[in-house]
């Protein structure tokens, strides 16, 4: 398993009044080439748990392996500059870390910060420019320019340009419209499908979960609650209002009409397939 | 970023913290001034003591404070050589090999450096022990006095107010920021020279950015409900001196006196 935690604590300001543990012996092992969903309330040690995947937090207690390389409380910084090249991590509003003068050259500070010549990081922004679907004529702008929806856009597309196998994102879509949201996802997708990029998302949408994503992992309180995959979660309606979250609106539906006494058969995950089975339960084919 | 420990209000219960804030910024002003009179060895003790005592009565944690001076170090050393090696008066301590040592390089050092502990000390002790909040209350109330030579008071405090408040906040950015960044390759530690120019680039611009952001909402949000420093405002918190806060700015001022006393 390339990647995978293994009794990992971490304890924000240890030793002082304000000390915080975020995350109490966290044992999880995430499936290669699929999307994983990070899930849980607020304040449960997603974001903390995501920061452990590029290094970018060393676990106090446990280790971390991530493709190959270990990283426990000991670690030097140093050796792990080349994990952050195939771990890309965006952050919640990556909007704010853009910096250069021109969008192009912002996408190009990643690859270079990587040793790669002028052209190669030309070429990988470009390449990057064009799967998060943005126009090349934009290219020349100010990143300051632009959208709240395509500075998201850029900032991805600077971490895609460092070509990472695996793509972690912290609520990629908060405060992005609903149409904006859902080209986002399905960018994610296709990354997952075309490049075969394993893509962690940290999300409070239940409909994204359901929708975009294979495998679910619940959190509470700095523990793994769940781990499984999407369809096995969803079949229990229960377990999701375990951690006080909302059904997505389509599987809400459902579990009213089985309530209702409604026998319905099949997986449902969109409208379509619950018309299908309602329809089957109705008797019309 | 968290380890800011310098300063940072601690709330409890104490007899220091619940002074009126008006009279602890004067206490302190008062002891700063106290501190910088020429008043030796015996002066010093008793500001000494009399700091002590106040941190026993705040409850503060002597580690907190050994905490904070540890950075000064570096400096003072530094400073102990140049003392060393400028310093002509007093007595020889040694020579070698051509070199002269006095006495004064050491007490020039001594001095310095007990004058800034102290000063260092009674600044932490009135951020540890008064709310953010209270102390500008406190320096409006203080600053007034200046308002009929036209000195804007309100909006020097409210200035002040809102710049405490958002420390936290550009800290957490901060250290948000150069998360994002290290994500993206950026290496602070190590590095050519020019790299490191880029590496504090990456951080600053967005930092700029949000800051002049953030002031233009707080901006309009503070118009859109109706804020106008020029306007008479009432304060729901209201600052009241009790007999405490009396016998404390007397005993400030009695220690003021003596140690103008011991220096004269």
């Amino acid at each position: 398993m390339p990647i995978a935690f293994e009794k990992v604590s971490y304890t924000y300001a240890p030793n002082t009044p304000f000390a915080y543990e975020a995350l109490k012996e966290v044992d999880l092992a995430i499936e290669m080439g699929k999307i994983s969903a990070i899930i849980g309330p607020t304040g449960s040690g997603k974001s903390t748990l995501v920061q452990h995947l590029n290094a970018l937090l060393l676990p106090h207690k446990g280790t971390v392996t991530v493709l190959n390389k270990v990283i426990n409380s000991q670690q030097k910084t140093k050796d792990l500059k080349s994990l952050r090249q195939h771990v890309g991590l965006v952050f919640q509003f990556p909007e704010y870390q853009l910096f250069e003068e021109t969008i192009i050259k912002d996408i190009m500070f990643g690859p270079l910060n990587f040793k790669c010549t002028h052209e190669e990081a030309k070429n990988k922004a470009y390449k990057a420019l064009s799967l998060v679907g943005l126009e090349f004529d934009l290219a020349e702008k100010s990143p300051l320019d632009i959208s709240g929806g395509q500075k998201r856009r850029v900032a991805i597309a600077g971490i895609l340009a460092i070509d990472p196998e695996v793509l972690v994102l912290d609520e990629p879509t908060a405060g992005l419209d609903p149409q904006g949201a859902k080209a986002m996802m399905e960018l994610f997708v296709k990354l997952n499908k075309e490049e075969h990029k394993t893509i962690l998302i940290v999300t409070h949408d239940m409909e994204q979960v359901l929708n975009y994503c294979d495998n679910v992992v619940v959190m509470q309180d700095g523990k793994i609650l769940n781990h499984q995959r999407v369809s096995d979660y969803f079949e229990r309606g229960n377990q999701v209002n375990e951690i006080h979250m909302h059904l997505p609106p389509i599987l809400a539906i459902k579990e009213d009409l089985i309530e209702k006494g409604f026998k319905l058969e099949g997986e449902v995950t969109d409208i379509d397939t619950l018309a299908k089975s309602i329809a089957k339960e109705l008797g019309y084919e | 970023m968290n380890n800011i420990t310098l300063g940072r209000y601690i709330p409890m219960n104490t007899v220091i913290h619940n002074l009126d804030p008006r009279y602890k910024i004067m206490a302190m002003l008062t002891l700063m001034v106290a501190v910088f009179l020429p008043s030796g060895f015996y002066g010093y003790s008793i500001i000494a003591c009399f700091v002590f005592v106040v941190l026993l009565l705040a409850k503060v944690k002597i580690q907190m404070i050994v905490r904070a001076l540890k950075p000064m170090i570096f400096m003072l050393s530094f400073l102990l050589i140049i003392n060393i090696l400028i310093i002509r008066t007093g007595y020889v301590l040694f020579t070698y090999s051509g070199f002269t040592m006095y006495s004064d390089a050491i007490f020039q050092t001594l001095y310095i450096t007990v004058r800034l502990f102290l000063m260092i000390i009674i600044s932490t002790l009135l951020t540890v022990s008064t709310k953010p909040l209270d102390m500008t209350l406190g320096l409006e109330d203080l600053l007034s006095i200046f308002k009929r030579f036209g000195f804007p008071a309100h909006e020097v405090a409210m200035m002040i107010s809102i710049a405490l408040r958002f420390i936290p906040t550009l800290i957490d950015e901060t250290s948000r920021i150069m998360k994002a960044q290290a994500s993206r390759g950026v290496d602070l530690k190590e590095g050519s020279f020019k790299e490191k120019i880029m590496a504090i680039l990456s951080l600053i611009v967005p930092l700029f950015v949000s800051s002049f952001q953030r002031a233009e909402e707080l901006a309009d949000a503070m118009e859109a409900r109706g804020y106008a420093p020029s306007a008479k405002r009432t304060r729901y918190k209201q600052l009241k001196t009790t007999y405490k806060d009396v016998i404390a700015i007397t005993l400030v001022f009695g220690l003021l006196g003596g140690i103008i006393w011991i220096s004269l």
